[in-house]
């Protein structure tokens, strides 16, 4: 992921998503979970050779998210100003270096064909501001520290923070909680955002006003985000690059417009086709028979074929396709797709 | 309804109302369950030897033979007038008795409730964090062992096993009796404090680790337990992973994010188990020699002294009750989402 886009993740329910998202700040409890191959690689380091005691150091100020459920993400036990003070307070003692804070690895060059100074993208303060020359050990008293939150509740366009900052979370509205979470996600201002069906729960009128407020917000903030969501349509509208989940990886990625224009897998081909016209891919899909494979019992060969229509030799034997970029798309626009056929499709109109 | 000072002080109001009936129904049955099993006290009263005479005087001067439901009524108006009988055998009256023993009693519970809770919540803690992996089945071996095992030998181990091993006193709560007067209140720590008397209270400290230690390590299981599989519930849930991307050490996110929603479920276990524990310290206290009320509530009962046995009753019924509401109040100051009613 480059500094300050968003890559969206989609898929049908059960396909990994969150699995996906969780495993990268290493949330995942582990056992049962393992992760049995691959890397992590965050800012030049790989998160899973880091000692697993030292991850919360990555966590919130360099890697945050968004939960999917707003009922459940904010504790019940505690004021909204508690939940979000401590987060502020987290980064600030964390720039003040009085704890430690994640730093990019020495000499870490996002690509070699697009050289970023990661610092650039990630130090950017966005809000609210410091007063040039004052010190980060400033500013941490119980009153600057709410200071500070009420400017993060109203970054979220809360209109009546002070009244909010003072409620727990049951008495307010699903809408309200997911605000709060943004807030709180955004206080320690996160390199890597990573927001898992924020809007999934809620009523679709809040739904829209969440994103929209998400979408300004991706402007201001320059931020990196894994967008997962369910809804092709949400995608197209937030996300940069897409990535779609097929029986938990990624069987195809690539920049949104291309990927939903001319799909090179054939899940992808199906997903699209069948929501013509409210893009949801919630349930059964109508033209793709069958359904999403028990993941701990995955066919062999290619995870797809007992679903896929271009399935053919050599699809069904070990082990399936790896995600290599598709020959015959636009040049330098840097597509990848799990499939044998992957030319054959994104040939077809 | 609501979250108020108000609303509390009414739901408290309400408790103590509701205390009366539960109280007189107690009595009642404590003292017909007495006199209904024995049918002439004053044989054991008076003694194996005494003359029928004597047993004719007693049955006589106590009005034994008359009608219990006479004897209830009298009984009733006596203790509405503040009188709550003698001890037959030796006459004194039963309430200072009481009065002097019991807060030893209190002094004795409260301490193993407090070794219960910082001993047995970080245990549940440990246990359920670890799910399944050996200190989980440590832990539940500790607790295991310490609930199969009877109070008697539990207390008599650490009584005469690990008391002197360690250097602590295993008798009585002070090592040499205060002057009369002295006490106060009769918890020896309560009252070192009072009197400013710094050698008092690390005598009184050292002689109540024992007995207190005693009735925690065979109790802690039900905190630990509670701790443990509340715990478990509460750790997947997402608040839980939001406190853990906030970036939060484990330390925080267990006994601050995840421990505070499972206390809820402790507390109202350990507010029951506050009732079950005054069983257990008649025997710890006999062991321990300690000068509570469990060694009168014994005599009293095998010497049929209905007017201790009573009292006694109506004391540990106080605690049984108090512990309970002190239990629901924590458990709407712990959960926010209470209302008092
Ligand atoms: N890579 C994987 N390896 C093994 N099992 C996986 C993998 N990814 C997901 N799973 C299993 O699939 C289950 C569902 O995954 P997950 O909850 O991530 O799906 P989701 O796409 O987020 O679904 P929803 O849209 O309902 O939120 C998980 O409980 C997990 O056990
Ligand atoms: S590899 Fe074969 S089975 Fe798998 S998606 Fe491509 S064509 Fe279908
Ligand atoms: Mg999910």
């Amino acid at each position: 992921m480059a500094p300050g886009r968003v890559v969206g993740i989609v898929g049908e329910t059960g396909s990994g998503k969150s699995t996906l998202g969780q495993s990268i700040p290493r949330l995942l409890p582990e056992p049962p979970a393992r992760i049995r191959q691959g890397r992590i690689v965050f800012q030049g380091s790989d998160l899973l050779s880091i000692p697993k005691w030292k991850m919360p150091i990555v966590r919130g100020t360099s890697i945050g998210m968004i939960f999917q459920e707003p009922i459940n993400s904010l504790n019940p036990a505690f004021r909204v100003s508690d939940q979000l003070i401590e987060a502020v307070r987290i980064r600030k003692l964390r720039e003040s270096g009085e704890a430690e804070l994640f730093r990019p690895t020495e000499g870490f060059d996002y690509s070699k064909d697009r050289p970023v100074d990661p610092k650039e993208a990630i130090g950017r303060t966005f809000l609210p501001s410091a007063p040039e020359g004052r010190r980060p050990r400033a500013g941490r008293t119980s009153e600057e520290l709410r200071k500070d939150a009420l400017e993060y509740l109203r970054l979220v366009r809360i209109n009546d923070p002070e009244t909010i900052l003072d409620l727990y979370p049951h008495e307010l509205s699903g809408g309200m909680r997911q605000r709060i979470m943004i807030a709180m996600a955004l206080s320690e201002k996160p390199t890597l955002l990573i927001a898992d069906e924020p809007t999934s729960a809620l009523d679709i009128t809040i739904q829209a006003q969440v994103l929209t407020l998400m979408k300004e917000l991706m402007d201001e903030v320059n931020t990196s985000i894994l967008f997962i969501s369910h809804d092709l349509g949400v995608i197209a509208e937030m996300a940069d690059d897409v990535g779609v989940m097929y029986a938990g990886g990624i069987v195809e990625f690539g920049p949104v417009a291309e990927v939903f224009e001319r799909p090179a897998h054939p899940y992808t081909k199906g997903l699209l086709e069948s929501v013509p016209n409210r893009y949801k891919a919630d349930g059964p899909l109508p033209s793709l028979p069958g359904s999403v494979p028990n993941l701990a019992r995955l066919p062999s060969g290619c995870p797809f074929h007992p679903r896929c229509v271009f399935a053919r030799p050599p699809c069904e034997p070990d082990p399936g396709p790896a995600l290599e970029p598709v020959k015959g798309a636009p040049a330098g626009s840097n597509r990848r797709a799990a499939c044998y056929y992957s030319e054959e499709v994104v040939r077809l109109k | 309804m609501g979250r108020s000072k108000v609303d509390l002080a009414i739901f408290v109001g309400k408790r103590v109302v509701w205390f009366v009936p539960v109280l007189f129904g107690l009595i009642t049955i404590t003292f017909f369950a007495g006199h209904a099993s024995v049918r002439n006290p004053c044989a054991v009263w008076v003694g194996p030897h005494a003359s029928p005479d004597t047993v004719r005087n007693c049955i006589e001067y106590f009005g034994v033979n008359r009608p219990v439901w006479d004897q209830y009524t009298g009984y009733l108006s006596n203790l509405f007038q503040g009188n709550w009988g003698k001890d037959p055998q030796g006459g004194q009256p039963v309430l200072p008795i009481i009065l002097t023993l019991f807060p030893a009693t209190i002094e004795l519970l409260l301490a193993a409730l407090f070794l219960m809770v910082v001993l047995g919540i970080p245990l549940g803690v440990i246990a359920a964090n670890a799910g399944g992996r050996w200190p989980d089945h440590l832990v539940r071996l500790f607790y295991l062992g310490g609930w199969a095992t009877p109070a008697y030998l539990g207390a008599v181990v650490l009584a005469i096993g690990i008391g002197p091993v360690l250097g602590l006193p295993n008798s009585g709560d002070f090592s040499s009796t205060p002057d009369p007067g002295w006490q106060l209140t009769h918890m020896s720590i309560l009252d070192s404090i009072l009197r400013l008397d710094t050698g008092a209270l690390v005598d009184a400290i050292a002689h109540l680790i024992l007995p207190a230690a005693s009735l925690a390590l065979l109790n802690l299981g039900i905190a630990t337990r509670m701790t443990r599989s509340s715990m478990l519930e509460v750790l997947p849930l997402d608040y839980v992973k939001t406190a853990r991307m906030k970036g939060l050490s484990d330390f925080w996110v267990l006994y601050k994010h995840a421990l505070r929603n499972s206390l809820i479920s402790t507390v109202t276990v350990l507010g029951t188990t506050a009732g079950s524990l005054l069983s257990w310290i008649v025997v710890v206290e006999e062991i321990f020699l300690w000068p509570g009320i469990g060694k009168y509530a014994f005599d009293s009962i095998l010497s049929y002294n209905f007017a201790g046995t009573l009292g006694v009753v109506v004391f540990f019924a106080i605690v049984v009750v108090v512990a309970n509401l002190v239990s629901d109040v924590l458990y709407g100051v712990l959960d926010p989402r209470v209302e008092w009613r």
